[in-house]
């Protein structure tokens, strides 16, 4: 048993694969409508003409976009990764535990049957309004179900493991796990309002499916960004630092540079995220002392942050010959850059002065955008492009198409983050900027229509990405049905591709 | 010790978890007591208001108008008092918002009227040239939902103790007290009668029609929330 | 390698360009200290990712992996047991420390409010203006009155003031003839501060004269309209606004042509007529409701 290889299951993998690449591609879709419809507002109402405009402007499509890429394609791509690595880690395979191979399945139907729940009732303008949590008290019990079973999956993985000890990727993904969770269950509290019965003996009034929370005000939005700052946590930087954890060292056949950065990086983000959304409400109505430690702790937390980075830079240490010579090198190299950035651009953010600028302005929007492009979306596509050969055992279709999209999206960013830069700061100035009697210089109309140009880049910018995921999916795609078939004995590092 | 949890899972996961949970309990639990008081003059919302919320969130106008104005002294000149922490007490959920790229609303009410908004709202461009906000044409023909705004109310009042048919005080010293229904039809009743001051003064005819039939657009609905912010 | 240090000094030089000519074109930095942390913060962020980013690179083309290796291998992945990178832990241990004092000694300490600080601020500005504010001269009072207006009156009469095809007052006329036969019909009692009174309805009934009083009172009086002047006299119109429109002090209002009494009593009142209502606007201080109506009163005039 020992000596033979072990055979591992990717079914449910590859099933995560799909939804990764479809509802990235959707979501990055309605991302570039989105920047389009800010620059050029005619197109909200384009398919006026059909009666369709209630569903396609603006207003209705933001919550898609956000909730398509972060628990559409994220998500996906977490849970792709995580039924890849896990069992590779742990020296398992799903094979081994018909149980497991069930609750993967479930897990991944379930799943199915929440996302097409979520577009059907954003599509109707059914939403909480709360950012990241925007789903109805029926998603949220069928979302924690979901939750649970890939808790289930985790643990049931980690019980019939051959590998003691807990690779540094499945910290992250435990991790991730139990956040989401206990943030996830606060945020959602809320009250269904058919449960309200009218002094007349009335009961079940109104829609069946409509709450509101049981926080109101600033308790709400005290709730809420400890979630929202958190789903960035465990969501956009826990997981994918556990991806780049496993597929860089793997691919580049490196060892990773320094356990003991690993170990202080992991228990130092644990620690310090949590405590660092209150930079989402400087200068609310919540009490000062919150704001000045959300601000504190975000400073702090640039190093527990940056250690994972640096770890992975120095992992390629003398290895610019493979920096250089593949693409999906440069995806990782280029992610833990971007991540570097984002993770110092945040911290400045929540410095008081800082943010009473920034805040409310397009040079967060820019912020967040440094992160899940240059980050995230990196990073999964790294992944993808690293599992594609050894779940379907073809080689990777095209090396070049590789390494185009490569320079197209990076390109695309660039637009994205400086013309948002920008924007940003010249918005806030503008907002604040008193004339020579003491009156505001601005109206508000002077302020958006300065920003038309950097609208405008950002659209190229947003629409640039996209063509290159589409570069990407092609590529997976032809991976999958005209790829050369290769050996196992290929797949030790550096993934086969074609050129 | 850290190698020690590495090997055992169930204590690693443990210690995660109690990692993180932490800051929570320090952070959040101490607002809880005080932050939910309400200041004097904020009262709760009629039945045409809140349905007027509700195609507020319902069409996600938090995803670029705010409804926090910060204390700098360009936000009070342009939008007024900055925003007290009372004023939100009855606010389920808060839309405070996180992007600006319309103008802070939460006294809106007090510098824009019933005609303005119909006209920005049926084409924005049209009031403010160069606006990018998209128009809202169908609200002027969707019915607002009356029913489940009044479950809303009963939910704040039974769950929240939220002060219907209390007097509240208002800024002047005095109170005023906010009616809730007794029963679904009376819900209705009283909020077309709310929506008749409203399309007094509007001008669009087909809205005016739709309300002298007794059912209610979107739009007027809106309005009166929109109102109500100041 | 020092290609890559000169890529990264144009990137940053290319991004504070940018951020100059943003700047540069709105009005500069304004001595607000806000605005210089922020941009210092933005340029901050662009040289230092690019120079430390830069820094591993060279180590990428230059260094060589090594180390000692861990006992345990997962999936072939190895891992080095190298000590932590210096400059990172110490930086680190560094924030660590200064957030501990931060919270023990300095901030409680230094007890801050953020409206403790915006009442500073606004009586800064106050303070700084008052002076100015004494001594206008007419010029400097319509071009503060402009700035006001295309603020806070623009969104409704337009930037030209001309009331955006009807959906707001048209200021460069005093009145508008459907709206002199609104108020004839229906009285008007807006301006409750001022003319405490108001104006009761159906003074004048007859279509004809109503008409005529309308186009007499918008067309600015004209004194060879002998129709209009007869119905304005018929209606008693000239006992409150007198002869000729000039209006009466607590009576009724000057109703052929703008004064700052006007136009600071529909501030202070909001009105509500024919084309629609106008909320009251009492946030404006006294100097700017000042300059907004000599603005007002001079554009009614065509300047
Ligand atoms: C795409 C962004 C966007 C969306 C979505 C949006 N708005 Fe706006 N809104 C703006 C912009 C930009 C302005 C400023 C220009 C103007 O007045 O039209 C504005 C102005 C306003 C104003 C005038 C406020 C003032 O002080 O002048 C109101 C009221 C308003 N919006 C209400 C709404 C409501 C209600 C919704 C949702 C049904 C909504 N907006 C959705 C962008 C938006
Ligand atoms: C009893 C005194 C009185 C009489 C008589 C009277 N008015 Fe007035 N008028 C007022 C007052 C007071 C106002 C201000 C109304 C308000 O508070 O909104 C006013 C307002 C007006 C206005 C509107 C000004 C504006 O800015 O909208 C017009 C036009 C006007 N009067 C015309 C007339 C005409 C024409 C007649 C005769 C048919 C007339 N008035 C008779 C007292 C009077
Ligand atoms: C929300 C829209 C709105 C805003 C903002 C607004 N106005 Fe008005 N204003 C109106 C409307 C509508 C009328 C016409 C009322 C009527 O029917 O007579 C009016 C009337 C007036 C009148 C009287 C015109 C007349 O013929 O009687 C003056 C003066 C005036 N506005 C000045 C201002 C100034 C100065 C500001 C800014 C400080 C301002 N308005 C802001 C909507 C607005
Ligand atoms: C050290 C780490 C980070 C800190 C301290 C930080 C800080 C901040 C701050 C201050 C804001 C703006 C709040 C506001 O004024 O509205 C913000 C917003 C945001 N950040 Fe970060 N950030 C960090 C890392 C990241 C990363 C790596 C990502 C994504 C990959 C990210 C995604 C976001 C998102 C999505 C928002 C927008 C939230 C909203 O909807 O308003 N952040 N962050
Ligand atoms: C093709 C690429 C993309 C484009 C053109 C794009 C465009 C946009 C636009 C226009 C907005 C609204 C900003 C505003 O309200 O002013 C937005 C918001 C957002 N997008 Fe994207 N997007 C893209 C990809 C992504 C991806 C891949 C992710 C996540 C993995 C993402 C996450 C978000 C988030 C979290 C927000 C909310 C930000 C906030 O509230 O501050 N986007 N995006
Ligand atoms: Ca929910
Ligand atoms: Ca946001
Ligand atoms: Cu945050």
């Amino acid at each position: 048993m020992e000596n033979r290889p072990l055979e591992y299951d990717y079914t449910v993998a590859k099933m995560f694969m799909l939804t990764t690449v479809l509802l990235g591609a959707v979501g990055m879709l309605i991302g570039v409508i989105l920047a389009t419809e800010l620059a050029f507002p005619g197109v909200n109402t384009i398919l006026g003409g059909l009666g369709l405009n209630e569903f396609t402007n603006f207003s209705r499509l933001r919550p898609l976009h956000t909730d398509a890429v972060v628990f559409g394609f994220t998500l996906s791509g977490i849970w792709a990764t995580w039924y890849y690595v896990g069992q590779r880690v742990l020296k398992v395979s799903m094979a081994e535990s018909k149980v497991l191979m069930f609750l993967g399945k479930l897990h991944f139907f379930l799943y199915l049957l929440v996302v097409v729940a979520v577009v059907g009732s954003l599509f109707l303008g059914i939403t909480t309004s709360k950012e990241y949590a925007e789903f109805e008290w029926p998603i949220d019990i069928a979302v924690v179900l979901v939750w649970v079973l890939w808790g289930l999956g985790i643990f049931g993985l980690i019980g019939i493991r051959r590998e003691r000890s807990l690779y540094i990727s499945v910290w992250y993904y435990i991790a991730s796990f139990l956040g989401i969770a206990m943030l996830y269950l606060f945020n959602n509290m809320e009250i269904p309002t058919m449960l309200a019965a009218s002094p007349a003996g009335e009961t079940g009034i109104g829609a069946w499916y409509h709450s509101i929370s049981m926080y109101s005000g600033t308790n709400d939005a005290l709730v809420q960004w400890w979630y929202g700052h958190n789903a960035v946590a465990f969501g956009f930087t826990v997981p994918i630092v556990a991806m780049i954890y496993y597929f860089l060292p793997k691919e580049s056949g490196q060892a990773v540079y320094s356990y003991k950065l690993s170990l202080l990086s992991f228990w130092g983000l644990m620690f310090v995220y949590l405590w660092a959304g209150g930079h989402h409400l400087l200068f609310s109505t919540v009490p000062d002392w919150m704001q000045t430690m959300g601000s504190v702790f975000s400073v702090v937390l640039i190093l527990p942050s940056w250690g994972s980075a640096i770890n992975m830079l120095l992992t390629m240490k003398g290895e610019w010959q493979q920096v250089a010579t593949s693409p999906l090198i440069k995806f990782m190299v280029l992610g833990s850059t971007f991540y570097m950035f984002s993770t110092l651009e945040g911290p400045i953010q929540a410095i008081k002065s800082v943010n009473a600028i920034a805040h409310f302005t397009d040079w967060i929007v820019g912020h967040v955008h440094d992160g899940v492009l240059g980050w995230v979306g990196f990073m999964i596509m790294a992944a993808l492009f690293h599992m594609a050969p050894r779940v379907f055992k073809k080689e990777i279709y095209s090396k070049s198409l590789m390494g185009t999209q490569f320079w197209i999206q990076t390109l695309g960013i660039v637009l994205y983050f400086t013309s948002m830069w920008i924007a940003g700061i010249t918005q806030g100035m503008m907002w604040r900027a008193h004339d020579e009697y003491g009156n505001l210089a601005y109206s508000f109309i002077d302020t958006v229509t300065a920003l038309h140009p950097y609208y405008t880049i950002r659209a190229v910018g947003g629409a640039l990405y996209l063509i290159g995921f589409f570069m990407f999916a092609y590529n997976i795609y032809k991976t999958m049905t005209s790829g050369r078939r290769v050996e196992e004995s290929e797949l030790q590092n550096a993934s086969p591709m074609a050129a | 010790m850290f190698h020690w949890l590495e090997k055992h899972p169930f204590f690693f996961a443990v210690g995660v978890f109690l990692v993180i949970a932490f800051a929570g309990l320090v952070e959040i639990l101490p607002n809880f007591a005080q932050a939910a008081q309400p200041t004097v003059g904020t009262k709760p919302y009629t039945v045409l208001e809140m349905a007027g919320r509700e195609v507020y969130i319902k069409n996600s106008c938090n995803a670029c108008h705010s409804q926090l104005i910060r204390p700098f002294k360009a936000e009070t000149d342009r939008y007024g008092h900055y925003s007290l922490s009372g004023e939100y007490a009855y606010d389920r959920p808060f839309l405070w918002g996180s992007k600006r790229t319309g103008p802070d609303l939460h006294r809106v009410g007090n510098y824009r009227t019933t005609d303005w908004h119909e006209n920005h709202m049926k084409d924005p461009a049209a009031v403010v040239p160069g606006s990018i906000m998209p128009a809202y044409g169908w609200m002027f023909t969707n019915i607002a939902d009356i029913n489940t705004a009044y479950a809303s109310q009963l939910t704040n009042a039974q769950f929240f103790s939220v002060p219907y048919n209390k007097p509240v005080p208002t800024k002047d010293g005095g109170t005023v007290t906010v009616a809730m229904a007794n029963s679904v039809a009376e819900a209705n009743k009283m909020a077309l009668d709310e929506a008749k001051v409203i399309t007094a003064g509007m001008k669009d005819k087909d809205v005016q029609d739709m309300v002298a039939a007794g059912k209610i657009p979107e739009i007027v609905a809106l309005i009166a929330y929109l109102n109500s912010l100041k | 390698m020092n290609k890559l240090y000169v890529v990264g000094a144009l990137f940053v030089a290319a991004m504070l360009g940018f951020t100059y000519v943003a700047m540069d074109i709105k009005g500069g930095m304004n001595g607000d200290i806000v605005n210089m942390l922020a941009i210092a913060g933005a340029v901050v962020l662009v040289i230092v990712s690019v120079f430390v980013v830069t820094k591993y690179v060279r180590q990428m083309q230059s260094d060589t992996a090594g180390g000692e290796l861990a006992e345990e291998n997962w999936d072939s992945i190895g891992e080095y047991k190298n000590p932590l990178p210096m400059g990172w832990a110490i930086i680190f241990l560094g924030l660590i420390v200064w957030a501990g004092w931060y919270f023990i000694v300095g901030y409680p300490v230094n007890a801050y409010s953020q409206i403790g600080e915006y009442n500073e601020d606004s009586a800064k500005a106050n303070a700084k203006f008052e002076e100015k504010y004494t001594s206008l001269t007419a010029e400097e009072l319509h071009n503060m009155g402009e700035s006001v207006f295309l603020v806070n009156c623009a969104p409704c009469h337009g930037l030209d003031a001309d009331g955006m095809n009807g959906k707001a007052a048209n200021l460069h006329k005093r009145i508008a003839e459907d709206s002199v036969k609104h108020v004839v019909n229906n009285g008007a009692n807006n301006l409750k501060t001022t003319f405490p009174g108001g104006m009761p309805p159906m003074l004048l009934q007859d279509k004809a004269q109503i008409d005529a009083v309308a186009k007499y009172v918008a067309n600015g009086f004209k004194a060879d309209d002998a129709a209009g002047k007869a119905a304005f006299t018929a209606g008693t119109c000239n006992s409150c606004h007198g002869e000729n429109g000039e209006g009466m002090p607590s009576v009724a209002p000057k109703i052929n042509g703008w004064d700052a009494e006007m136009v600071s009593t529909v501030l202070k009142d909001g009105k509500k007529g024919a084309i629609g209502a106008m909320p009251a606007f009492t946030n404006l201080n006294a100097t700017q409701v000042k300059a907004v109506s000599t603005y007002i009163t001079d554009i009614s005039k065509g300047e």
